[in-house]
This record gives structure tokens, C-alpha cells and sequence, in this order.
């Protein structure tokens, strides 16, 4: 019967290990914490993470996190092996996170029961425009001089003003997804819709000469030093120089705002998926959304948050206002991408 | 003859040949370097360029050549190439006029004080840093820059001048990144240039400027051609500086990889656009090498 | 007749060098401007003076931690890379190796390629062989980068060399590793020091390799100063340029004390 009591020792030694593990599991779990590797901004926004939020994650989940702020996350995600990615959870805006899910490195759909807190968030944030959930906005308008004698913009038309020559500004299109929003803005005021490319691009051509960047700090410095009089820009980009005395000011087109979206969303391939959905419920708890909202001036998507008068009065905070967000077609978007870069950046040669 | 040589050396192992020296092991570690941490790698790149997606997310690939098809079938890249190579050439041309005349002085200067403050002032550039660098010419450049602005205030000029957002703003900045490069590279073999060499050519009635063109020239062309082919190495990848100076005017192969590769997800035509900019580059620098060899004979490998 | 001539052409060739100096000064004077103006933009002109950029850039742990780290890794590549780069000058020129100059080429690749892709690729080899961002893999991935320097710089010296030198050493009876170290050595030492300097200054500056290999909590200034503008352009970023010149001045300036750097010129 040497079976039976090999059978009998293994289960003795399992339960002795087990008791032990019962007894040690707070030690053992101290031991050897799990860490979360997960994307994050830099600038204040960094800041605020890494000396404030992200060590109160760690200290209530007992879990250390890895966060990484060096662009560009897609394609590290893409070159790491599916089934040990280099993120657990990736944010990013809304237009890569429709890249990574074609790629197959993050999940079709969030479970939303492991995040409790997304029972709270405007209807945007989780609509069928975004993969992942969307835990703030900025929305996309036109930044301009107030000292230049321009009138506050209306439409986004007035980017068009003749005027304006040389002295407008929008983004390099095939890297920054302001200039791609612009672009279905342009088919939708001068064609028959967000997807009428031609007559985008006929709009597009007819604003050179144009002063394209490739990120939004820039068209911020841009407007600052009087470079260009008036530019596409998130309000985030405008709104933290207020009480700076600065000549620049944010218009809302009466066309409406297009959404950039701060979105989250975990890999399949995570080894602490739970420790991942744990972060992402912290990310929406509405302390953490006012601490950061009032940071860097991204409305928030939590419903709960209370904010201070000042930025209550700014951002996109209310049912009433978050209507006037416009949510891109990223899908759509993603898969002329290949088409619409090499026409952009041909019409806007020479 | 030849071939009998070599039917009687062949047999020996390679070190004892007459043919190599000892010395020849000493490529040994950078090579090892190489191999495994550039060629390997880019290696899987080029893979990556011939397959439809990537094996390490989507095991279901198939061998295609649409990425090379894509470059062959739109002349928009061919543009983008020449735009590549003319920018290097320029660049490389620029920088030897500019760095020569500091690189002759840095050489002959007697002051040790002297010396150190222009190696500082040389090397200072390099130390700005890429982004932070292009920052200050596009102060300098742009229309409400410190040129424009300048000139306008003084009505030399009513609208400002086109200094930026073009191919000439990318050439001014890529060549004060890479002059330290050419002056230095310069300096060096100027500096072992013996001086009495130009002196005796005075001597025997020649000008400072034949003397110069007949002696020193000559003499410092090793210098000139590692220099040119730092630079010219240098400018053709880069794309910091065109993506920043060069606006919606400027597309160079580096610009479209780095698009590629940070905002299109499309490694595999950022790889097929690689492997093209490599080999193109390659051909470049093996020509010019052979070039080379006729000028300072069969050793000259400068 | 001939004085005047030749005070024309002094004045003509140290004119033409102030200009050149100038040219290479004013962006750095500009970057200067920016760290001292109180805007939080690059405006022109100046508008007042403030240390208030330098007080944040000595303040930010970030900028402090990775400053440090990017000097350690440009130390080791320097040392790296001269020793690597060196050798392999020595055995191009003078290992009369066949195919020397397709070598030679090959040697230069690193240079060609865009260092977008280098770091890319790099970044998937080591996550392929689940290694993740080790600092070894960021200092091979600045070697790599900084090899072709040192290969250049020797090699451009090894051009002009005499090979009877050491001809003439071992015809009297020097052993082979006494002409190396004796006679070769000090002859390429210009060109290997000019290298490192090269070798130094190209990994602290380096971005876009850097961008892929380092980890979180372990990322080089560049990295840091690129994140931190996406998001601050504000003079910090300038007077965290400036701090860098000065650091790496010293260190050349540091190296020419020790070694030298002005002997290489007068050899």
C-alpha cells in the first residue's frame, strides 16, 4: 500500500503547508509584494502620482507600483511577449488604447463589477467610443491672444480667417491626435460629417499657411510667445496659466468640443489582474479624481466630484456640459489612419 | 601566383597567415558587441519587415513584402529618401566649412588658456541636449524670433524672413549639432601635422593660403573624410531636429519611422523603412571608402 | 606689400573663426536667457532675472536622481567604448583583416540607423529574453551608439602613423607588447581620447535609445527633461540644460587635467 501512503503523506504535508500558510500569510505577503506596473503622465500631473497617490495606492493594497512616464508606451506594450506584458495597466488617450485593442494588447471590455466606482461616471466615459473606461476629459477647442485684437472665436471657421496666415496653429497629423480630431471636425463644418474626408481635407489645405507642433506643450509655448494667434488646443493646455496674467484664453466653437480622453484598461496578459481593477476603482474614487482635476484641469469623470468654485466654473463637470463633448470615432479613424498620413502630409508639403 | 599562395596558406589557421596580423583579434570584443547587441536585434526587425504582424503577439503570420511594395509604390518615399540624403550631404558640406577654420585654430593655438576656453565653446553645444538645443533656434528662427524681431525693428525687413519651417532652418541646427563632431574629429590630425612642414613651404615662396592649400590640406584630408562621415552618419537619422525645425516641409526616412513607430503601431514598415535607410546608407559609405582608399592608398581606411 | 597681406589674412581667418564661435554660442546664450527670465516660455527679449528655474531643478528629486544616474552610465560608456572602440580601430587599420572596410562601414551602422529603432529593437531582444530594463542594457545600448566615435577618431590618427616606428622598436629588439604599450599606445591616445570625450557626451545626451531601455525610477536625465516638457515647458528644462554644460565641462576639463587633452594636439 506504498500508494495509499504516499497519498496519506501528501496530504498531510499539504495541510501542514497550508496551516503554515495561514498562519505566515501576512508575513509571506509582506514578503514578497506584488507589483503593479501601470503608465502614467509626467509634468504636475507625475507629481502628484508619485509623491502623493501612487505610495497611499501601495500602502493600502500592500503592493509596490512600477510607473513608467517615458513615451512612447504602445509600442513597448507591442514588442513585450502577450503573455508577460510590460504593463498591467496601460492609460493613455482614447485613439492608442483603439490601437492596442486592434493590437491585442489590452482587453475588449473592463469588467465592470470589479470596479465599483464606475457606477458613478458620466455615461461618456464607458460608452461605446472607448475601450477601457475614460477617468477624465480635457476637451478640444480653440486657444487664442487676447491682446492680438481678435475677436473670442465662435466657430471653429475663424481658424480660417485670412487674417490668421502664418500666425495659426494645429498639429503634425499623423502623431498627435488633436490635429486627427480637427481633421473629422473640418469634414463635419465643411462637409457632410465627421467621416467626409474630402471635404477635410480640401478645409485643411486651405488653412496654410498653418504652424503645425507635434505636442500640446508646445502650441502652449506657442501662444504664450505670440508665435501663433490662435491654435487647437485641449483647455488644459490654456486654462493652468490662469491667474498668470497671461494674454491667452480658451474658446468653445459653438460646433462643440471634441473629447481627449484619459483612459485606462488593463492587458489580458497581467499576472495581478485583481491588483489591476483595484487601481483602476482608485483612479475613479472622486477624492483622487478632485486632488487630480485640480491639478492639471482635466474634468473629471466621476459624477461625485465636488469641486472648488474655480475649476467648477471651467471644466466639464455637469450633465448639461458634458453633452457638448464630442466623442471621435477612433475605430473608424485607426483604419484610414495609413491612408489619411500619407495624404496629409502630401497636401501640406511644399 | 595568387592562387597558389592561397592553395598553400589555406590549410594554416587563420592567425598564422601572413596575410593577418595579430592584431586582427583585437576586433574581437567590439565585434562580439555588435553581433549580438545591433545585429541581433535589428536582425528581428528586419523579420518583423517581411512578416504581416508580430509573432510575439500573433503567432498566425505569413510572409509578405507589402511593407517594400508600400515604399516602392508611392513616390512620397522616394522623396522622403532624397530629402534624407540631400539634408546629409548639405549638412555634412556645411559643417566642414564652419568646423575647419576653428578646427586649424583650435590646433595651432599656443595658449593652454586659449585652447581650453574653445574646446569649451565647442563642445558646449553637444551638451544642450537634443530637444532643449532646437528649442534655441527656434527662438532664433522663427518669425518672432530674435532675427526677425531684430531686423524688423531695425526696417531692414517689413515681413519676416523664411528662416524657419524649412529645409534651411533643419540644415542650420543639424550643423551646429554636429560642427563639434567635425572639429574634433579635425583637431586631432591637424594637430599632428607638423608645422614646420607649412613654414618651410613659405620659405621656399609660397603664399599662407597656397602654402595652406598645398601642405595642410592635403595633409588633414583623413580628418576631413572621418568628419564628413560622422556627420553625414549623424544627420541622416536624425529626426528630432527636422521634426522641430523643418515643419510641414521638411520628410525625412527617420520622420516616418518615428511616426511608424510611436503613433502608427506599424513596426513592420517602420522596420522595411529602416533596413531601406541602412543599406541606401551603407552603399553611401562603402563608395565613398573606396573613394577614399584611392586617395591615401591601400591602409587609408579613414 | 607682404605685411599688409598678411595682417589682412590674420584678421580674415580670426574674424571668420568669431563668427564660427558665435554661431555655436548664440542658442546656448538663448538657453541661458530662458533659465534666467521669469516666463515660463522662451520670450525674447528678456524680461527680468530669476533663480527661481535653477531652485527647481535643484529641488526635483527626479531631476536630481537621474542627473546622478546619467552621469555613473556616461562614465562606464566612456571607459567602455575606448577600450572596445580603440581595439577595434587597431585591428582595422593594422590587422590587415580581409574586408577591413566593409567592416569598417559595418562599424558605422549604428550611427545610420534611426536610434528609435535601435532602442526598439533593443527593448524587445531583452523582453524576448525576459529581462526587464536592466542598467547593463542601457549602458550596452549607449556603447553601441558610442563605439563609432572612438573607431572614427583612432582610426582618422592611424591614418597619418608611421608604421616604421614600431618597425624600427622591434628591430631593436622591443617584444611585441613592449612597441604595443611603449609606442603604439601613446600614438593612437589622441585619437582614443577624443573618442571617449565623444563617447561621454553622446550617452549623457542620449534620448531616443535611452527612451526604451530605461526602467521606471531609473530614467536618464534626457528621458526625465523630455517627459517633464511634454507636460512643463518651462525653464526648468533650460536650467537643467545649463547645469548639464557645466557638469560635463568640468568633466572634460577634468580629463584634460588628468590626461591631457591638450598633449593630443601638440604630439
Amino acid at each position: 500500500m506504498t500508494a495509499n501512503r504516499l497519498t496519506r503523506r501528501a496530504a498531510l504535508s499539504a495541510g501542514a503547508a497550508a496551516a503554515l500558510a495561514t498562519v505566515g500569510a501576512p508575513a509571506i505577503l509582506h514578503a514578497q509584494t506584488a507589483t503593479l506596473k501601470i503608465t502614467t503622465w509626467g509634468g504636475k500631473w507625475g507629481e502628484i502620482m508619485k509623491g502623493e497617490l501612487l505610495p497611499a495606492f501601495e500602502k493600502e493594497f500592500k503592493c509596490t507600483v512600477s510607473a513608467d512616464q517615458a513615451f512612447p508606451f504602445v509600442p513597448k506594450l507591442q514588442a513585450s511577449p502577450k503573455s508577460n506584458p510590460v504593463y498591467d495597466v496601460l492609460h493613455t488617450n482614447s485613439n492608442e488604447q483603439w490601437n492596442s485593442l486592434d493590437l491585442g494588447v489590452v482587453e475588449a471590455k473592463l469588467d465592470h463589477k470589479k470596479i465599483p466606482n464606475i457606477a458613478d461616471v458620466y455615461p461618456y466615459a464607458i460608452s461605446d467610443k472607448i475601450v477601457g473606461v475614460s477617468i477624465f476629459t480635457s476637451a478640444i477647442g480653440l486657444g487664442y491672444r487676447t491682446d492680438k485684437g481678435l475677436k473670442k472665436p465662435t466657430s471653429w471657421k475663424d481658424l480660417a480667417d485670412p487674417a490668421l496666415a502664418g500666425m495659426r496653429g494645429g498639429y503634425i497629423i499623423p502623431v498627435n491626435s488633436l490635429g486627427q480630431c480637427h481633421l473629422m471636425m473640418l469634414g463635419k463644418i465643411y462637409g457632410k460629417g465627421f467621416t467626409d474626408l474630402d471635404a477635410a481635407y480640401k478645409a485643411l489645405e486651405a488653412l496654410k499657411p498653418i504652424k503645425l507642433v507635434d505636442f500640446t506643450g508646445q502650441m502652449e509655448k506657442m501662444l504664450l510667445a505670440g508665435e501663433v494667434s490662435m491654435g487647437i488646443i485641449h483647455d488644459s493646455g490654456v486654462l493652468r496659466y490662469e491667474g498668470q496674467n497671461q494674454p491667452v484664453d480658451f474658446a468653445i466653437p459653438s460646433e462643440g468640443v471634441m473629447a481627449l480622453e484619459q483612459v485606462l484598461n488593463v492587458t489580458p496578459g497581467s499576472k495581478v489582474k485583481e491588483l489591476a481593477y483595484a487601481y483602476i476603482d482608485y483612479m475613479l474614487r472622486p477624492d483622487v479624481q478632485k486632488r487630480l482635476s485640480e491639478t492639471v484641469w482635466y474634468s473629471p469623470s466621476n459624477k461625485k466630484v465636488k469641486l472648488d468654485p474655480k475649476y467648477d466654473a471651467k471644466l466639464f463637470n455637469t450633465e448639461a456640459k458634458v453633452a457638448q463633448l464630442i466623442q471621435p470615432d477612433w475605430k473608424w479613424y485607426n483604419a484610414r489612419k495609413e491612408e489619411i498620413d500619407t495624404r496629409v502630409t502630401r497636401l501640406l508639403k511644399g | 601566383m595568387a592562387s597558389l599562395s592561397e592553395a598553400v596558406t589555406l590549410p594554416l589557421p587563420r592567425s598564422a597567415r601572413p596575410s593577418v596580423s595579430p592584431m586582427a583579434w583585437l576586433v574581437g570584443p567590439a565585434l562580439l558587441l555588435f553581433v549580438i547587441f545591433f545585429v541581433l536585434p535589428f536582425a528581428v526587425m528586419a523579420v518583423l519587415s517581411i512578416l504581416s504582424g508580430n509573432p510575439a503577439q500573433n503567432p498566425n503570420v505569413y510572409l509578405t513584402a507589402r511593407h517594400y511594395q508600400r515604399f516602392l509604390g508611392d513616390d512620397l518615399y522616394y522623396d522622403a529618401l532624397w530629402s534624407t540624403l540631400r539634408i546629409g550631404i548639405v549638412t555634412t558640406l556645411a559643417s566642414l566649412l564652419v568646423g575647419y577654420p576653428l578646427a586649424h585654430w583650435m590646433a595651432r593655438i599656443k595658449s593652454r588658456l586659449g585652447h581650453a576656453l574653445l574646446l569649451m565653446a565647442v563642445i558646449a553645444p553637444m551638451l544642450t541636449g537634443i530637444v532643449v538645443r532646437t528649442f534655441a533656434w527656434m527662438t532664433i528662427l522663427q518669425d518672432k524670433g530674435v532675427i526677425n524681431t531684430t531686423l524688423i525693428g531695425l526696417g531692414l525687413i517689413e515681413k519676416p524672413l523664411p528662416l524657419m519651417y524649412n529645409e534651411f532652418g533643419t540644415v542650420v541646427a543639424l550643423v551646429h549639432i554636429y560642427v563639434p563632431f567635425m572639429v574634433l574629429t579635425l583637431t586631432g590630425v591637424i594637430g599632428r601635422i607638423d608645422e614646420r612642414l607649412e613654414q618651410a613651404a613659405r620659405n621656399l615662396g609660397a603664399s599662407r593660403l597656397r602654402a595652406f592649400l598645398e601642405v595642410t590640406l592635403p595633409l588633414s584630408l583623413p580628418g576631413i573624410f572621418a568628419g564628413s562621415l560622422l556627420v553625414f552618419a549623424l544627420s541622416i537619422s536624425a529626426y528630432v531636429t527636422p521634426f522641430l525645425m523643418g515643419g510641414t516641409n521638411v520628410l525625412t526616412l527617420p520622420m516616418l519611422i518615428y511616426q511608424q513607430v510611436s503613433s502608427s503601431f506599424n513596426l513592420g514598415f517602420a522596420g522595411a523603412l529602416g533596413v531601406i535607410l541602412l543599406a541606401v546608407s551603407l552603399v553611401v559609405v562603402i563608395a565613398y571608402n573606396h573613394v577614399l582608399a584611392r586617395f591615401s592608398g591601400p591602409e587609408g581606411l579613414t | 606689400m607682404s605685411a599688409r597681406s598678411i595682417d589682412a589674412g590674420r584678421m580674415a581667418y580670426y574674424v571668420l573663426n568669431g563668427a564660427i564661435i558665435t554661431f555655436l554660442l548664440t542658442p546656448i546664450a538663448i538657453v541661458a536667457v530662458f533659465a534666467l527670465n521669469p516666463t515660463p516660455y522662451i520670450s525674447f527679449p528678456p524680461v527680468g532675472i530669476t533663480g527661481r528655474w535653477f531652485a527647481k531643478f535643484f529641488a526635483t528629486d527626479d531631476f536630481m536622481i537621474s542627473l546622478w544616474l546619467s552621469l555613473r552610465v556616461a562614465v562606464v560608456v566612456l571607459l567602455l567604448s575606448m577600450v572596445i572602440g580603440g581595439a577595434c580601430a587597431l585591428a582595422l587599420a593594422r590587422g590587415r583583416l580581409p574586408g577591413a572596410r566593409v567592416l569598417t562601414a559595418f562599424f558605422m551602422s549604428p550611427l545610420m540607423l534611426p536610434a528609435i529603432l535601435t532602442g526598439l529593437a533593443l527593448f524587445q531582444v531583452f523582453q524576448l529574453a525576459e529581462l526587464d530594463r536592466p542598467v547593463w542594457g542601457l549602458i550596452v545600448g549607449h556603447t553601441l551608439v558610442a563605439v563609432p566615435y572612438v573607431l572614427r577618431t583612432t582610426l582618422a590618427v592611424l591614418a597619418n602613423f608611421d608604421t616604421r616606428v614600431e618597425e624600427a622598436a622591434a628591430s631593436l629588439g622591443a617584444s611585441p607588447l613592449r612597441v604595443f604599450f611603449e609606442v603604439t599606445l601613446p600614438l593612437i591616445r589622441p585619437g582614443v581620447i577624443a573618442g571617449g570625450i565623444f563617447a561621454f557626451i553622446v550617452s549623457f545626451d542620449q534620448f531616443p535609445i535611452s527612451l526604451f531601455l530605461v526602467p521606471p525610477k531609473g530614467e536618464t536625465l534626457p528621458v526625465v527633461l523630455f517627459n517633464y516638457m511634454k507636460f512643463d515647458l518651462d525653464g526648468a528644462i533650460a536650467a537643467a540644460s545649463m547645469v548639464s554644460i557645466l557638469l560635463a565641462l568640468s568633466v572634460v576639463l577634468l580629463l584634460e587635467r588628468v590626461i591631457g587633452l591638450k598633449a593630443y594636439v601638440k604630439l
